[in-house]
C-alpha cells in the first residue's frame, strides 16, 4: 500500500517536472495531471469544511463548553455554503453576506492587529533587550516615520531625510529579503525533492 | 422602489458591519462573548463561502458539468479522463472515517506529488533563477550606463549582494563538534552569521513596518466607516 502511494506521488511529480522543464508532450500530461489535482484539491477543501462541521457537531451533541458558539458556526457555515453553491456567488444575498459580515470582520481583525503589534513591540524591549531587538525597533520606527505622510513631510528638508531613510534602509532590507527569499526557495526545493525521492511520505497509507 | 430597497439593504449591511466591528474591537479590553460571537460567525460564513467558491469555480465546471456527456458516451477519451479525478476526489471522503481512511491515501499521494513538483519547479524557475540573475544584473556596468554613471548602482548592488550572502550565511548550520561536545561554527562563518543577523533584523523591521501600515490603514477605514454611518443616521 505504501509502495503504491509512493509510486503515484513520484510518477505524478516526475511527469509534472518533465512538463515544466522540457515542455512538448510532457506539458500536455502536466496540464492533465494538474487539472486532476485541482479537482482533488477542491474536493479536499470540501472535506476540510465537512470535518470542521463534524468537530463542531461533536461539541454540540456532547454539550461541551462554548457549544453555543459551535451552533452559530455550523448554522452560518451551512447557510453560506448551501446558498452560495446553489444560487451562485453573484447572488444578492451572498454579496450582502460578504459586505455585511466578511469584509467588516476581516478589516476589524486586521485593525486590532495595529494595537497588538505596538503591544508586542513594547514587550520585545522589556523581554529581550539585545542589539538585534534594538536594531529591529530603530529600523521600524525610522521606516514608519519615513513612509508616513505627516504635515512635516511638506518641508523639502524633511522630505530629503525621509527619502534618504527609505533609500538606505530599503537597500539593506532588499538584500536581506533576497537572502530570505533564496533561503525559502532552497528549503522548498529540498522539501520537494525529499517527497519526490520518497524519503518523506506525508500522504500516509497502510 | 428599487433604489429604496437597495438603500435599505445597504443601511442594514452597514449597521451589521458597525455592530460586528464594535464586537471585534471589544477584544481590546479582553477576550469576551461579543468578540467570540463575531469570530465564530466570521469563521462559519467564510468557510461556507470558501466551500461555495470551490463548488462554483472548480467542482461544477470541471467535475459536475461533464457528467452528462460521460453518461452519453462513456468510452470517449475525454469522458474517461474525468473518471480518474472523480473516483480519487470521492475517495477523499474516506479520510473522515478512521477505519477506511487509507482509501484516501491515493488521492493524497497525487496531491502531494504534484504539489511537490510544482513547488520545486516554482522555486527554481520562479525564485532561484530570477533572484540570482537580478543579483548578478546589478553588476552589469554597460546596462547601468557606463562606469561613472554606474557607481551608485554598483554600490547598491554590492550592499544587496552582501546582504543576500550574509543572510544565507546565518542559515548555514553545519558545525563541527567542539571538545566539550557543543556544536561550533568556524570563526569566519560565525562572524558572517552575526552580520547576517543585522541584515535580517533590518529586513524584519521594514516588513513589520509594512504590516503595521496595513493594519493602521484597516483601522482608519473601519473608524471612518463607523463615523460615516453615524453621520448618515443623524443626517449630518
Amino acid at each position: 500500500m505504501r509502495v503504491i502511494t509512493a509510486v503515484i506521488a513520484i510518477t505524478a511529480g516526475v511527469l509534472v517536472l518533465l512538463g515544466i522543464f522540457f515542455g512538448g508532450v510532457f506539458d500536455v500530461i502536466r496540464l492533465l495531471v494538474t487539472d486532476w489535482t485541482i479537482i482533488i484539491a477542491g474536493m479536499a477543501v470540501l472535506v476540510g469544511v465537512l470535518n470542521l462541521v463534524m468537530v463542531q457537531w461533536g461539541k454540540i451533541s456532547t454539550r461541551q463548553k462554548g457549544w453555543g458558539y459551535s451552533v452559530l458556526l455550523v448554522v452560518s457555515l451551512l447557510g453560506a455554503a448551501l446558498y452560495g453553491s446553489i444560487l451562485g456567488l453573484d447572488n444578492s444575498i451572498m454579496k450582502f453576506t460578504v459586505e455585511a459580515i466578511i469584509i467588516p470582520v476581516e478589516a476589524s481583525l486586521l485593525a486590532i492587529l495595529a494595537v497588538t503589534l505596538v503591544y508586542a513591540s513594547i514587550r520585545l524591549l522589556r523581554r529581550r533587550t539585545d542589539m538585534m531587538s534594538v536594531i529591529f525597533l530603530i529600523t521600524l520606527v525610522l521606516f514608519l516615520l519615513a513612509i508616513m505622510p505627516t504635515p512635516l513631510s511638506l518641508d523639502p528638508n524633511v522630505q530629503f531625510i525621509q527619502n534618504s531613510i527609505i533609500g538606505f534602509v530599503g537597500m539593506i532590507s532588499r538584500g536581506g529579503a533576497r537572502g530570505l527569499l533564496i533561503g525559502v526557495a532552497l528549503g522548498t526545493l529540498l522539501t520537494g525533492l525529499r517527497v519526490l525521492f520518497g524519503i518523506d511520505r506525508p500522504y500516509g497509507g497502510k | 422602489m428599487l433604489t429604496i430597497a437597495l438603500t435599505s439593504a445597504e443601511i442594514i449591511s452597514l449597521l451589521i458591519g458597525l455592530f460586528l466591528t464594535l464586537m471585534v474591537f471589544s477584544y481590546l479590553i479582553g477576550d469576551n462573548v461579543l468578540f467570540r460571537i463575531a469570530v465564530y460567525l466570521f469563521i462559519g460564513v467564510a468557510s461556507g463561502y470558501a466551500a461555495a467558491v470551490v463548488v462554483q469555480y472548480v467542482l461544477k465546471p470541471k467535475l459536475l458539468d461533464p457528467i452528462p456527456s460521460l453518461l452519453n458516451d462513456p468510452l470517449q477519451l475525454a469522458s474517461l479522463m474525468i473518471i480518474v479525478p472523480f473516483v480519487l476526489s470521492l475517495s477523499l471522503f474516506a479520510k473522515l472515517l478512521p477505519r477506511i481512511s487509507w482509501m484516501g491515501s491515493f488521492a493524497m499521494a497525487l496531491l502531494v506529488g504534484v504539489g511537490a513538483a510544482t513547488a520545486v519547479g516554482g522555486a527554481v524557475v520562479g525564485t532561484l533563477i530570477p533572484q540570482v540573475r537580478a543579483s548578478a544584473g546589478a553588476f552589469d556596468i554597460q546596462a547601468l550606463g557606463g562606469l561613472p554613471k554606474a557607481i551608485p548602482g554598483l554600490v547598491e548592488g554590492t550592499v544587496m549582494l552582501l546582504g543576500t550572502v550574509l543572510t544565507l550565511a546565518y542559515f548555514q548550520f553545519t558545525a563541527k563538534r567542539a571538545a566539550d561536545g557543543s556544536a561550533k561554527r568556524n570563526a569566519i562563518l560565525e562572524f558572517m552569521a552575526w552580520l547576517g543577523r543585522i541584515f535580517i533584523a533590518i529586513t524584519f523591521g521594514v516588513l513589520f513596518a509594512g504590516v503595521y501600515m496595513a493594519a493602521l490603514t484597516a483601522m482608519i477605514e473601519r473608524l471612518s466607516s463607523m463615523i460615516n454611518f453615524i453621520k448618515l443616521v443623524l443626517g449630518l
